[in-house]
């Protein structure tokens, strides 16, 4: 074979077309009473994200603040990066342009003094969604916070199954509402088969999820895995989880490679874990679909473990064991978290499971304790 | 001339070409066999600067067989025709910037803005047709050149996208990193889309060193281009082979 290595290129090197934040940076003289944890003052920014939000101590003062901020190679940001605004009157708007010029995104950026809420029981009903604002392609979950406005704490894959099937309807998708669960709406889970694209990359399917945390798009295809971010910062102590579901597994369980494994049922994941979001050189830590049961940093667990299939809607009550004491000053800190895991085939990270299976849910509540 | 037109009046002047063999005029004919090594590639039509650095080019190195006849007219004129088998393949890897592209399967498509690198495979077989009026400046060299038709018994034309990011619809949309293994990367197979006839421009020129022996070179370039006219999903690109052989002379 005659091989030719040539190194020259064509031109002179485009302009950059992208313009994006990629980090936001909050720099104050005494992070230590401004921030819960001193890592909040750096944040990694999401392609998707158009919100930037800095959670701070309630007493803090977001008068004068100075933002700084990473963007795309040559792009640039106005009001410039580091200029001096006050924060207390809500979000102030950046947009960015491109190098090149044609392409602008525009970023709210807030800074939120947090009052640390100790709840006695945390509802999540799953009454509030809509379809995606970027796509219009599938539905994402809105919960309502102590305070009674609305978070979104909720994540799901669905923008990842996007990228394989980008024809499918907002109810083909793997997470979708369900118009009549166990009160008013629920939430369903079902594992799809995920076309050709899957086909092609070994990814022959795609569990339902859903998760308190966030799923970062980015990396959904290149390493799947961390792309569910599970966990957020959770200020109460959580004694045991409730909810109601229904389970129906897929007819056939299939492996990687989409053979059909005999005489296997096809099981559904239904757990939380509470767990130390910092590790102990100090860097901030969520969990992933590969250590979300194993880490070093899990302080309690509650898992339903079998997830028995019924039509019925059933009702799970699981008290959280804990594995050490909670630290009242940590809690108080932000530096724990919770995630809440749901998935319709629990080997769906591993694309093994019954494409079909349909794990629903309804009303569930984290029931947390004071320490007196 | 719409391509229809072109490739009827090539294929009838082709046949009139080879028609005429049978007729008195046979005794001037000329017949070769004729082997060489091809590289068949794909150009595009321009290289714009948003290919940044061509990483690895393997043109590929594959056979043509074919026999071809020429026909003496008027002084040092002849007419050339006859009918090959090409082999061609190509594989290149380029890193990019700002790259439409888009990646296909199915009914299934994602595009977008790509940052990084791309693979591009190709291979193709093809009979073709040469019709060319041909000068010999002595007996022992002529140069010829025309027109040709082609027709693909195996059209393939596939790839990836890796070790980069996407950003999905326009350089503001969301950003999907791609890997560099198979299911993190982004796949494409665009065979399908392949036109089966090729037509284009043609040339030659043949050393006759020794009375039944001689070597030839070969450049066709089709400029109909390798897609259907529809297809977008990668710049236009053109097929051109090269080859270089040997002939020898049945009569």
């Amino acid at each position: 074979m005659m091989t030719v290595t040539n190194t020259s290129c064509f031109g002179s090197e485009p302009d950059g077309c992208e313009a994006d934040i990629e980090t936001a940076t909050l720099h104050v003289d005494n992070p230590g009473e401004f921030f819960f944890q001193l890592t909040d003052s750096l944040q990694a920014v999401f392609s998707t994200d158009s919100i930037i939000t800095f959670a701070v101590r309630g007493d803090a003062d977001v008068h004068e603040l100075a933002p700084t901020f990473t963007l795309s190679p040559g792009a640039t940001v106005t009001p410039a990066s580091g200029s001096v605004h006050d924060f207390s009157q809500g979000p102030v708007t950046y947009t960015v342009t491109s190098q090149d010029g044609h392409w602008q995104r525009r970023y709210r950026v807030l800074v939120v003094p947090t009052l640390i809420t100790v709840a006695d029981t945390l509802f999540y009903n799953f009454e509030h969604y809509e379809l995606d604002p970027v796509f219009n392609r599938y539905y994402i979950w809105y919960n309502t916070l102590p305070d009674g406005s609305l978070g979104n704490d909720w994540a799901t894959a669905n923008d990842g199954y996007r990228i394989s099937m980008g024809s499918a309807t907002a109810m083909d998708y793997p997470t979708t509402p369900l118009l009549n669960g166990y009160e008013g709406a629920g939430v369903c889970l079902t594992t799809r088969d995920t076309g050709p694209f899957g086909r092609m990359a070994n990814k022959r399917l795609a569990a339902g999820n859903m998760y308190l945390g966030t799923f970062d798009m980015k990396i959904a295809m290149s390493d799947h895995l961390h792309a569910t971010r599970f966990g957020i910062p959770f200020t109460s102590r959580p004694d045991s989880f409730t909810g109601y579901y229904t389970f129906e597994p897929g007819a056939t369980v299939q492996d990687f490679y989409g053979n059909p494994i005999a005489g296997r049922t096809d099981s559904a994941s239904i757990y939380a874990v509470f767990y130390r979001n910092h590790d102990a050189a100090g860097n901030e830590v969520v969990l992933y679909g590969d250590n979300v049961l194993s880490s070093d940093l899990l302080v309690a667990v509650a898992d339903l473990g079998y997830v028995a299939p019924t039509q019925q809607w059933t009702q799970w009550n699981v008290k959280f064991e804990y594995r050490e004491e909670v630290d009242e000053q940590l809690l108080a800190n932000r530096g724990y978290s919770m995630a809440i895991v749901f998935s319709s085939s629990t080997s769906g990270g591993s694309f093994t499971g019954a494409i079909g299976s349909r794990l629903c849910i309804d009303k569930v509540r984290l029931i947390c304790s004071h320490n007196e | 001339m719409n391509i229809n037109r072109i490739i009827t009046t090539t294929l009838l002047t082709a046949a009139a070409v080879l028609g005429m063999s049978a007729m008195p005029l046979l005794d001037s004919l000329k017949v070769d066999i004729r082997a060489g090594y091809e590289v068949g590639g794909t150009l595009p039509t321009h290289l714009d600067n948003k290919i940044r650095h061509i990483n690895n080019f393997d043109p590929g190195l594959n056979y043509t067989l074919g026999v071809e006849a020429t026909l003496p007219l008027k002084g040092r004129w002849f007419l050339h025709s006859g009918l090959r088998y090409e082999l061609g393949s190509m594989d290149v890897d380029s890193r990019v910037k700002n790259y439409d592209i888009e990646v296909v399967r199915g009914d299934e498509s994602l595009d977008g803005i790509f940052n990084g690198n791309v693979r591009i495979r190709s291979a193709q077989r093809r009979f073709t047709l040469p019709v060319q009026a041909g000068f010999a400046p002595s007996d022992k060299v002529a140069l010829r050149g025309g027109l040709f038709v082609g027709l693909l018994t195996h059209k393939r034309f596939w790839g990836w996208a890796y070790d980069g990011y996407l950003r999905e619809g326009s350089p503001v949309g969301p950003k999907i990193e791609m890997g560099s293994e198979p299911g993190e990367r982004g796949d494409f197979d665009f065979g399908g889309d392949m036109r089966r006839w090729q037509w284009g421009v043609d040339a030659g020129l043949d050393w006759q060193f020794h009375h039944r022996w001689g070597l030839f070179a070969e450049l066709t370039y089709s400029l109909n281009g390798l897609f259907r006219s529809n297809f977008h999903s990668v710049q236009p690109l053109h097929p051109m082979y090269g080859s270089l052989g040997i002939s020898y002379r049945i009569k």
